[in-house]
């Protein structure tokens, strides 16, 4: 009986690099969001094109057979307190997340970014 | 004389391999959904919003929430996000966007409040 060489991978070749991903949505979250002032009817239309776009770049870096999710959070300033946690189930060698913060006078955002492997 | 003939039957035994995807493999909005609004529900049900809570209460929504899911024994790994935001009258948005397998993954999310707060919690689950 022959064997065929093993293509199931369970490691990545290639871990999802926290840092690079950071570095992508800082530069995202400025640019989408410096000068802007929290409008109740345009932010909506602005928070799903900021998760479109870090995603698409995310993708487009290749980190291979990574699944990956984004979620971005807009709020206004008013001096209210805000809290938000995150807890995962998922396999610590393989898997990992980034996340980035932008503040301006009218409103805070934040954004994460999970990568997750496809075994 | 006598001959006797005997034949084996070679079963192949693919059957026994073959991944059972029914219910258990697939992300069920509705169950999570429950599950979820129970947990905050016993959590900070009837409390103000506090400073000095706020962290232990994130904490422990995230945290039961995400051991209520694992009760649930699918082959899943999940992401539990929990943002709490007290009553100012400020605006809030969220919004997320995945790449991923849409046949097995799939998200939700559950916005709770009462009187002095909001809480919105996010699941994500992805098939293994």
């Amino acid at each position: 009986m022959e064997t065929e060489a093993s293509t199931y991978l369970i490691r990545p070749k290639h871990k999802f690099k926290a840092g690079v991903a950071k570095e992508f949505m800082r530069e995202i979250l400025r640019e989408g969001l410096t000068g802007v002032q929290y409008n109740p009817d345009e932010i909506p239309t602005l928070t799903r094109s900021l998760a479109e776009s870090i995603k698409k770049k995310l993708k487009g870096v290749g980190f291979e057979r990574y699944k990956i999710i984004v979620q971005v959070v807009i709020g206004e300033q008013r001096g209210e307190g805000v809290k938000m946690a995150a807890r995962c189930l998922w396999d610590a060698d393989t898997d990992s997340y980034a996340q980035e913060i932008y503040m301006n006078d009218s409103l805070f955002c934040v954004a994460v970014a999970f990568g997750v492997y496809y075994y | 004389m006598s001959v006797s003939i005997e034949t084996t039957n070679f079963c192949s035994s693919r059957e026994m391999d073959e991944y059972q995807s029914g219910e258990e493999t697939l992300f069920v909005v509705d169950e999570i959904t429950t599950i979820i609004k129970e947990t905050v529900e016993s959590i900070i049900g009837n409390s103000s919003f506090q400073r000095s809570q706020i962290n232990l209460w994130s904490s422990s929504i995230v945290e039961s929430s995400l051991n209520q899911l694992t009760k649930l024994r699918k082959p899943f790994k999940y992401i539990v996000t929990c943002i709490l935001l007290q009553k100012n009258g400020a605006g809030l948005h969220t919004a997320s966007s995945c790449f991923w397998d849409n046949t097995t993954d799939g998200s939700c999310t559950v916005r709770w409040e009462n009187k002095t707060m909001y809480c919105i919690v996010s699941v994500f689950g992805l098939a293994i």
